[in-house]
């Protein structure tokens, strides 16, 4: 079906804001008295509070308050699971907790009276390795993390925050089909998610005895009802005013220092901005979890996979308070099925307590983990058993009818045409251009989201619409695609569709940015609300005896009587639909023999997508998520040492620059069925989980090294080179 | 210990008194309600403070505001004449070479310098130039393509 405005290469209309310094981000809110907050953190990984004298603090010319737990209600916060308290009462469990807050009048003031705060502190026995920590008699975090409330009841050991399964089959017997089992054990980094805003945010008590909340959150609602929690006041009297998103790629989802800028706004009287800096992002954001991933597989002589177990530990760090779902787990656990069939499939995810920062929701969560773990882990099978890694995933993909390891059934498989079209784009078969360089396939497959979204739209006297959203705007261009749609509806041309933001005042609920349902459940929310207002106009259209095209003749018409046309629609998505979203992807390296420097010489991205309602920010999703994900394989980590991160700051987590991208080439295969408005479908999380095992395939294939561990450094090829042999 | 220092911002000029330590990103953002420069990483890696001192590049979180007096300072509220958008910014816009903005400022500030030097670099030099330009959202292919359109289109 052709359209008109959907589908076409429509430039972001908001950016003349971002490109002219005029977007107002939450770090550039300013309002009258506005004073500025700053926190003080532990400089330990577990120890007991002893004392806290703040007096030299608050003697400080410009200091307005000091705060520490004991101005504060003792309670516990978190996004599934209220176990972090706002500020460290008698206890810190990792270095970079928060001890006590500072409002003064400026941000040197108050980073000047941090400094003149005096802790006291005993030590106590900490933990940080992941294999250590669940340990019979390893170091407890949490003395009885059971009792907190969103606390899943499992508990193997008191170090476990939860444990996650999945199962198909029965994995004992699979094994017993087996003719040959693989096991193989890999690991990956601490990553944060790398966004270049800070988090920030702005609370200011208004006359009316409001709450005022700007921040840099991508789900205002819930932010609404945590901080309704964390501030013991009736949801109603806080009001969350959207700003743009200075990226958030998982991580803008929690309240953050929110509840202190409140504390410290109530203790002065004034508004308070707070706003982190990176190296406080560095030790106390909500980072990619590290994790250490096995996975056995039982295979038969022809290639076909009847067993599988995979067992995902993730280190969350000190607290569990920064991940949303309800299992407190890492949804991408799932991933340990790939994108094959395995009849008989045992997964065990599990996140634990360390002395360290607080892990939190990243791109795909727990995705790139175990995908990195099971697309190395086929490779190294196909090798093992004389296949090529393409043949060996042809022979177990997906196909139409089979159930993922959530029991959820699939429709409209596209793996295998999208498995073809990456190897065929990336010239597979053919010789590689010389010797030291390889090439490495890997796959994936990411769902479509769900969520719960509003749109209000509204006709003018002009004859224009005005489209009402509460979705923040984290960088994706969901406005326009929005907008896109409903001017495709009603048939207008996109100047004749506005955009309204709304805040929290203006809808019940709304499940905000996030896990790759925007497209989905604000488009569907916007279409339908679109179709709603269509019918009307056509309706009063035909009474008034006008054309339907003449909207500004009916706004003119009803208006003289008083009304207003008006359409809402909340969509609400409860469960995934049966189709899914599949990615390919090929590198192709160099191996410096010398040095075991890998170059990306090429790298190609196939996706099997929907209908794109916007092919620049489509393609923007794309190729953003896949940098990310370069950058995930080759160079990005958060390095520790005894629960401290040695690389605070963002220079040293060595994010891709521009010298880094590799010539890409992207593949797009079209064959639109999707839950989306008109036929969409998701690829906000599609291009980043598959890069790392492509890249690591590729530099076995290139040299022979088998890089298990994240990030893929010339340290680790180099030394890997000098093995000898077995 | 606070100063009073003289400055051209955009071509309007400035006196502040400003503390000695502060930097000349917080002056420009705090002092002078700029707000279009944006603090990043705050240790001069990531590029979205950029501004232009004389038409230099410098990374103002990690310059003193001190060092800008007598001096003149572009930021990207400067960039735009007569409410029209400059070329780097408008092919910005048009060929999607920013996602949610936050770097875009020091992006483009750093686009303008290098086009005032070299008004049609080659790829590998748009990369050598703009690698101290972090963006997270893009994967970088279209702020390549944004300004070597920008370039283009000064040749046409």
């Amino acid at each position: 079906m052709a359209h008109r405005i959907v589908g076409q290469p429509i430039a972001r209309l908001d950016g003349i804001d971002k490109v002219s310094g005029a977007a107002r981000y939450s770090a550039d809110v300013t309002l009258p008295r506005l004073c500025w907050g700053k926190a003080l953190r532990s400089p330990l990984p577990h120890a007991r509070i002893v004392r806290i004298d703040t007096s030299k603090a608050r003697a400080l010319d410009g200091v307005l308050a000091v705060l520490t737990a004991q101005d504060l209600p003792d309670l516990l916060v978190g996004r599934r699971m209220f176990d972090m308290p706002v500020l460290a009462r008698d206890r810190v469990r990792f270095i970079g907790e928060r001890v006590a807050v500072v409002a003064a009048v400026d941000p040197d003031v108050a980073e000047g009276a941090l400094g003149l705060i005096d802790v006291e502190y005993e030590d106590l026995p900490a933990v940080f390795d992941l294999s250590d920590a669940i340990e019979a008699g390893a170091p407890v975090v949490h003395d009885n993390p059971g009792a907190y409330e969103g606390a899943p009841a499992e508990r193997p050991h008191p170090n476990v925050q939860s444990v996650l399964r999945f199962k198909l089959g029965d994995v004992e017997a699979g094994f017993r089909e087996a003719d040959r089992v693989f096991e193989h054990t890999f690991t990956t980094q601490l990553a944060h998610q790398g966004y270049l805003e800070p988090h920030a945010g702005v609370v200011a008590l208004d006359e009316g005895g409001r709450v005022q909340v700007w921040a840099s959150n991508k789900m205002p609602f819930r932010l609404k009802e945590l901080l309704a929690l964390a501030l013991r006041l009736p949801p109603e009297r806080i009001r969350v005013n959207l700003t743009p998103i200075g990226g958030d790629f998982g991580g803008k989802g929690s309240i953050m220092d929110l509840p202190l800028a409140y504390h410290l706004a109530r203790a002065t009287g004034r508004p308070v901005k707070m706003v982190m800096r990176y190296t406080e992002e560095l030790m106390a954001g909500n980072p990619r979890h590290p994790s250490i991933v096995t996975f056995r597989t039982g295979v038969t002589k022809d290639g076909r996979i009847v067993a599988r177990r995979v067992k995902a530990l993730f280190n969350s760090g000190a607290y569990a308070a920064f991940k949303p779902a309800p299992s407190v787990n890492l949804g991408g656990t799932s991933m340990g099925a790939g994108v094959y069939r395995i009849p008989n499939l045992f997964i065990e995810g599990m996140c634990v307590y360390t002395n360290s920062i607080p892990c939190g929701h990243a791109r795909s969560p727990g995705e790139p983990q175990v995908v990195f773990a099971g697309e190395s882990h086929m490779d190294m099978i196909a090798r093992e058993i004389g296949l090529d890694p393409a043949e060996f995933r042809r022979r177990n993909l997906l196909v139409d009818g089979d159930h993922l390891a959530n029991g959820h059934h699939l429709e409209h498989v596209r793996a295998a045409e999208t498995l073809e079209a990456a190897l065929k784009a990336s010239h597979w078969d053919e010789p590689k251009p010389g010797p030291w360089i390889g090439r490495g396939v890997a796959m994936t497959h990411r769902h479509i989201g769900v969520g719960f979204t509003n749109a209000r739209v509204r006709l003018t006297e002009k004859g224009h619409v005005i489209l009402m959203t509460a979705l923040p705007d984290t960088g994706t261009g969901a406005p326009l695609v929005l907008r896109q749609i409903v001017a495709e509806v009603l048939g207008l041309s996109l100047d004749e569709v506005e955009i309204e933001l709304a805040n929290t005042d203006d809808f019940e609920t709304d499940s905000g940015v996030g896990g790759s349902r925007v497209t989905h459940t604000g488009g569907r929310a916007a279409y339908h609300a679109a179709e709603t207002l269509k019918e009307q106009i056509d309706a009063e259209a035909k009474k008034l005896g006008i054309p339907v095209t003449s909207l500004a003749g009916v706004a003119q018409a009803v208006a003289r009587e008083g009304r207003t046309l008006e359409a809402s629609h909340f969509y609400d998505a409860k469960s995934h639909a049966a189709v899914t979203s599949f990615t390919a992807q090929v590198a192709e390296v160099a191996v410096d023999p010398q040095t075991g420097q890998v170059t990306v010489r090429r790298f190609t991205t196939a996706h099997d997508v929907g209908t794109i309602i916007n092919p620049i920010g489509h393609q923007g999703q794309i190729e953003g998520g896949l940098i990310q994900g370069l950058g995930y394989a080759l160079m990005e980590e958060m390095q520790t040492e005894d629960g401290r991160i040695s690389t605070v700051s963002l220079g040293d987590v060595k994010l891709p620059t521009i010298l880094d991208i590799p010539p890409l080439t992207t593949v797009l295969l079209h064959d639109p069925v999707g839950p989306g408005p008109f036929n969409a479908k998701a690829i906000g999380e599609g291009s980043i989980s598959a890069v790392a095992p492509a890249i690591a395939n590729a530099v076995a294939d290139a040299c022979g090294a088998r890089i298990r561990d994240l990030p893929i450094t010339a340290e680790k090829v180099y030394a890997a080179l000098r093995e000898p042999r077995s | 210990m606070t100063r009073v220092i003289r400055l051209s911002v955009n071509g309007t000029a400035h006196e502040v008194d400003v503390p000695t330590y502060r930097t000349l990103l917080d002056c420009l953002r705090n002092d002078l309600g700029l707000t279009g420069s944006k603090e990043g990483c705050g240790v001069g890696v990531c590029g979205a403070c950029t501004v232009l001192v004389d038409g230099k590049m410098i990374s103002s979180c990690i310059a003193l505001a001190v060092f800008a007096d007598g001096h003149e300072v572009t930021t990207v509220e400067g960039l735009a004449e007569d409410e029209r958008l400059h070329p780097v910014q408008q092919a910005f816009v048009d060929a999607g070479g920013f996602q949610c903005g936050i770097c875009t400022p020091g992006q483009v500030v750093s686009a303008k310098a290098l086009l005032d030097e070299n008004p049609h670099p080659s790829d590998d030099e748009i990369r050598e130039w703009m690698a101290g330009n972090l963006c997270r959202c893009t994967g970088y292919y279209k702020i390549l393509e944004s300004i070597r359109t920008a370039a283009d289109r000064s040749r046409a």
